[in-house]
């Protein structure tokens, strides 16, 4: 945190907005000075005088000058951060939360299952895996989408995917014309991985019900609570665990998480 | 430190020669106390009456304040207003105060106002003489009475026709007048009885509860999922007065406007676990939009905050037994009833 005051964001210029599909694009922001932070750990992003809103960088945490904030169209905040231009100035605060474990995948696989614009806060965690990649085992990125259009960062799959420890698998909820890659929702291409299941850590991001059901599937086939680490993504506000909205039993997200082992939150109700 | 006996008029005069400060206590209304800025027009403070019934909370963390100006000219945010002195505070604001202390204060980030406003001011604290029928502080491992730690600077007793007062801190016997005689070994058995008798007293108006929650050791309550909570909620209407009124309750909810310079504004006011637009988030139609759309999830939150999940945050339960959330609901929920009720 830069400023004294924890609730003052400090200025960020937008250097560039990138459409990604028709319903995302991502905002390259370039705050007044370099905010360090860790793959996982999350920002407000205030549009001066309309508001903010938690948002975990999808660049890498290797580049603390630009930070991308890959933001689905979604709600009153969002849709106004969708008319921003390049050159206007937008606020950041934090970095809030834990962020990602990455300290302690050395010699681990490592399973990263995102669903739509959830792949936007698993990107910085791809790209903090390939920067230590030889220490690691081995990298499977498992992603769904709703459509082709809808598919995220399509542009960097392939880059991921030349690293011999990187396997990359995408699908699409319904099939359409041009497709001839997988399709069916993205617990489909969980079954029978040839995976080292138990020596595997597997971060999970996506909508409520995808995180739902792909944490059943992962118990299905065999994974522990205590492997899987769940984004719950919630109304995370003063970022300081003091406003109180973002709480699963004695846990806050923005302090706690906002990326949470399972085995901690699952006895609570209305984790998904 | 030493303990000192003065007349009501030294008290009066005392309190309204205080330093560089706003001092606010409790005045008699028809009904009970009201804290409110002091007059010693009106002679001594309602020492002797139950705690007021609205607790401290707001004079330090108000219900509205700007935290943040950013953007064109606009100036920081400091807070500005003259330090407090706040009197009549009680054991049980005390103890809710050392939570707040904890929540705002603790850990990697510290809020700047709160901090501010607390650490100047001066807590008076007075001894219970008298109770409200909803108080309950011994059930929750508390007690109606001040000692030195709790976190008061100077503590009242009011006796027949005179004012026990005893600093607890050095900010504390700084504030003390000259020449004030110390309290005599009658005057100080006489205190003792009263606290002794206050005890008892609160402890026979809650001998119908059985369940024990104390800082260290919780009551066993069930999650939210389980479909007794719902035999309260069925008379909760969702209006927030538990929340408001509760000297732990501290949730906010921050937002932002534009001000006519071209900066902006961040402001926050208080906000309340129990209303369905507490937790509302961004969304499509197909998307859960809050994590605990029913009410029922929402009361057995609130409550499960106060006596499971504060004790695993802070090592302190987040009920003080102060009894305002009893008094204050339309719905009639007593808090101490669901907890007997729902106790495993």
């Amino acid at each position: 945190m830069i400023s004294d005051n924890p609730y003052t964001p400090i200025p960020a210029e937008l250097a560039e907005v990138i459409e990604e599909t028709p319903t995302i694009k991502t905002l390259l922001c370039r705050p007044e000075n370099p905010m360090a932070f860790k793959a996982g750990q999350f920002v407000q992003l205030t549009l001066p005088g309309v508001g903010e809103g938690p948002f975990t960088p999808s660049s890498s945490p290797l580049k603390p000058e630009e930070i991308a904030i890959t933001i689905l169209k979604t709600g009153m905040l969002t849709d106004r951060l969708h008319e921003c231009r390049a050159g206007q100035t937008v606020g950041l605060r934090g970095p809030f939360g834990k962020g990602y474990p990455v300290d302690d995948l050395d010699g681990m696989e490592v399973l990263i299952v995102g669903g739509g614009v959830g792949l936007a806060p698993l990107r910085a965690l791809i790209h903090a895996c390939l920067a230590r990649l030889d220490r690691l085992k081995r990298v499977s990125i498992k992603y769904g989408a709703r459509g082709q259009t809808e598919l995220l960062y399509a542009a960097q799959y392939a880059e991921w995917a030349k690293h011999e420890k990187v396997d990359f698998t995408c699908t699409i909820d319904r099939g359409e014309p041009g497709w001839d890659g997988h399709v069916g929702v993205v617990t489909t291409i969980l079954k029978d991985m040839d995976l080292d299941r138990p020596n595997s850590k597997v971060f999970v991001c996506g909508p409520s019900i995808m995180l739902k059901f792909t944490v059943y599937a992962l118990l299905e086939e065999g994974y522990t609570p205590e492997q899987i680490y769940l984004s719950m993504n919630r109304r995370m506000s003063c970022g300081m665990g003091k406003c109180g909205r973002c709480n699963i039993g004695p846990y806050y997200l923005c302090k706690d998480g906002p990326d949470m082992k399972y085995s901690l939150i699952k006895d609570y109700p209305n984790v998904f | 430190m030493s303990v000192y006996y003065v007349a009501e008029s030294d008290l009066v005069k005392w309190l309204a020669g205080l330093p560089d400060r706003s001092v606010y206590a409790p005045q008699a209304t028809g009904t009970g106390a009201w804290v409110s800025g002091f007059d010693p027009d009106k002679g001594a403070p309602a020492l002797d009456k139950a705690r007021a019934a609205q607790s401290t909370k707001s004079f330090l963390m108000p219900p509205a304040e700007t935290v943040a100006r950013y953007g064109g000219s606009s100036r920081p945010v400091a807070v500005a207003e003259q330090p407090l002195a706040l009197v009549g505070v009680r054991a049980c604001e005390l103890r809710a105060w050392k939570y707040l202390d904890k929540v705002m204060l603790e850990g990697e980030f510290v809020d700047p106002p709160y901090k501010a406003r607390r650490e100047s001011a001066a807590m008076i604290s007075c001894d219970c003489v008298a109770c409200a029928e909803t108080c309950c502080c011994t059930l929750v491992g508390g007690r109606p009475y001040v000692e030195p730690g709790d976190g008061a600077d100077v503590n009242i007793t009011a006796l027949d026709g005179g004012y026990l007062l005893e600093p607890m801190t050095d900010a504390g016997a700084k504030l003390i007048g000259p020449g004030w005689a110390e309290a005599s070994d009658g005057q100080l058995a006489q205190r003792d009885g009263l606290r002794q008798d206050m005890v008892e007293k609160i402890e026979a108006q809650n001998a119908r509860f059985t369940f024990s929650a104390t800082d260290g050791a919780a009551p066993d309550l069930p999650e939210g999922d389980d479909d007794a909570w719902q035999r309260h909620a069925a008379d909760c209407v969702e209006c927030g007065a538990c929340t408001n009124i509760c000297p732990t309750c501290h949730c906010f909810y921050l937002f932002d406007h534009a001000l006519a310079d071209k900066g902006a504004e961040r402001v926050r006011t208080w906000d309340s676990c129990l209303l369905s637009t507490y937790h509302r988030m961004a969304g499509g139609p197909q998307m859960k939009l809050s994590p605990r759309p029913e009410l029922r999830s929402r009361l057995a939150n609130r409550i499960l905050h106060k006596f499971v999940y504060s004790p695993q945050q802070w090592g302190m339960l987040g009920c003080v037994g102060c009894g305002r959330c009893v008094d204050a609901c339309l719905g009639a929920i007593d808090i101490r009833d669901v907890v007997e009720d729902l106790k495993r």
